[in-house]
């Protein structure tokens, strides 16, 4: 982050909101939800991530990603420090972290599972084939599975969403991410989200999606599939080339289709 | 917030002493349970079932779990006379407090895990390693600046989560071949000052030697050398 040159100034909350982002990126689109969400104002700025604005590198030098909110000139950078910002910033408005202390904690820990666990489990469906694919597909039906069972008898057992009766940071945390497993699922031909093996998540999803919000700021299906098609033909052929005989490529060419995968669901 | 309060912690691991650190700031009183990580107690994996990892606090028998969400817990949920929040009020610079957190757990550990948990041979690994690890402490001085303690004046929650890496520094050191107050001096000077005006950093974090005699056995259990 840039250092702030006073720390006891703070923006007005009416000063001006600005976010850095990306159309494809599904850490961009928490952000965008949950400024609906809030009713807050934003300018948004569309970063082409193969040519990053001066401004985008100088509000955040450390990671050079997005999506960045710039708030009356202050750069906040990483979508849940953002998300956790916006709640602090405007209490008045409805807030995505529950109000006791046990509960915030599962919310952010569960936020982390999604970015650590889940999240990547699927990014490996999406580059790989085969066995490993197969493998990749155990790891994110393990991962939906403690989801569910959460939603079937754990810390979110007869909620409608993970917030309760409304959406709250975890929602926005998955949701905003989910909708790509229906794009890799009509992408790679396997199946993800399976409706008899995880029906609260399924429902869950279903009711995440149906949000007037959501549907605001999820892209068109078609531009997903579109991009999604792109990106698995480049990433595959990618891993074709790391499989031909190279006594130099191995390692560094095999890793570079996982962490393209990556870049799907991380700040890019 | 009342209730019996329990860690399940390992000496060494700078995520479990960070919970201590804050327990002791606030003026909890805690039960600390120490975990064997090549036999984890039935208390801890029935805690912490999806990562079966250290710290986990266990407060009237509901765990929390992962350090940073536990030291945002006991910020929101333990006030003591005396002890001041970890985390400041103002919103934006609670948000560069969790910003420069998470950079501790993504570049810095990240880094220094690779510096000692590489194979016995792999140079360029660890020189890859040390590189990374050396850039990771001076980002972290140049946001320490002039000041002496991230929090500015006094102990906050990036001083809480990154002094706990201190008594590691020894060991990235000695496996990466650097040295911390040669590359870093006012981030060495940092973590003194931490240790020396703090009982709470003193009495929470491990000797230096013993992080490194610890990550030894480890490499020969995993035969690294």
């Amino acid at each position: 982050m840039e250092k702030s040159s006073s720390e006891n100034a703070i923006p007005p909350a009416a000063a001006p909101l600005k976010l850095f982002g990306s159309w494809a990126s599904s850490y961009t689109h928490r952000v965008q939800l949950a400024l609906r969400l809030k009713g807050l104002e934003f300018d948004y700025v569309e970063e082409d991530l193969g040519n990053k604005s001066a401004e985008l590198l100088r509000h955040n030098p450390v990671h050079k990603k997005v999506p960045v909110l710039v708030h009356g000139g202050r750069a906040l950078p990483e979508s849940d420090i953002i998300l956790q910002y916006l709640d602090d910033a405007w209490p008045e408005t409805r807030q995505l972290l529950p109000a006791d202390a046990f509960d915030r904690a599962l919310a952010r820990f569960w936020c982390h599972f999604a970015d650590d666990k889940l999240g990547p489990a699927v990014g490996a469906v999406f580059a790989s084939t085969g066995e490993d694919q197969g493998a990749a597909v155990r790891q994110v039906h393990d991962n939906l599975a403690l989801l569910e069972a959460e939603l079937r008898d754990g810390a979110f057992r007869g909620r409608r969403f993970f917030g309760g009766d409304e959406v709250g940071l975890l929602d926005i945390v998955l949701g905003c991410g989910s909708y790509w497993l229906a794009v890799f699922e009509d992408v790679t031909g396997v199946r993800l989200v399976d409706a008899d093996a995880f029906p609260r998540f399924h429902a869950w999803l279903r009711d995440f999606e149906a949000l007037d919000e959501v549907r605001e700021t999820i892209p068109a299906v078609d531009r997903l599939l579109e991009y999604a098609r792109g990106l698995r033909h480049m990433l595959l052929g990618l891993a074709g080339a790391a499989a031909a005989p190279s006594s130099d490529a191995g390692p560094t060419a095999a890793a570079a289709p996982a962490a393209a995968a990556a870049d799907i669901a991380v700040d890019i | 917030m009342e209730g019996v309060v329990v860690l399940l912690n390992c000496f060494v691991s700078p995520f479990g002493n960070r919970v201590r650190i804050a327990l002791k700031f606030k003026g909890v009183a805690y039960e600390e349970k120490a975990e064997n990580l090549a036999a984890k107690s039935p208390l801890l994996l029935s805690s912490n079932p999806v990562h079966a990892k250290v710290p986990v606090l266990i407060v009237d028998g509901k765990p929390v779990c992962e350090s940073l969400v536990i030291l945002e817990f006991i910020d929101d949920g333990f006030s003591a006379a005396g002890a001041p929040p970890l985390l400041p009020a103002d919103p934006y610079a609670r948000a560069h407090a969790r910003f420069w957190a998470s950079y501790v757990d993504t570049k810095l550990n990240e880094a220094g895990m690779r510096v000692w948990r590489s194979p016995k041979g792999a140079t360029a690994a660890v020189e890859a390693a040390r590189k990374d690890t050396v850039a990771a402490l001076k980002t972290l001085e140049a946001e320490l600046g002039g000041k002496p303690y991230f929090g500015g004046d006094a102990l906050g929650y990036v001083d809480v989560a990154l002094v706990p890496f201190a008594p590691w520094f020894l060991t990235y050191e000695r496996f990466g071949g650097f040295t911390v107050a040669a590359e870093c001096p006012a981030l060495a000077a940092w973590a003194d000052r931490c240790v020396r005006e703090n009982t709470c950093v003193a009495e929470s974090l491990p000797e230096a030697e013993h992080v490194f005699q610890f990550v030894c056995g480890m490499r020969k259990a995993f035969g690294l050398d």
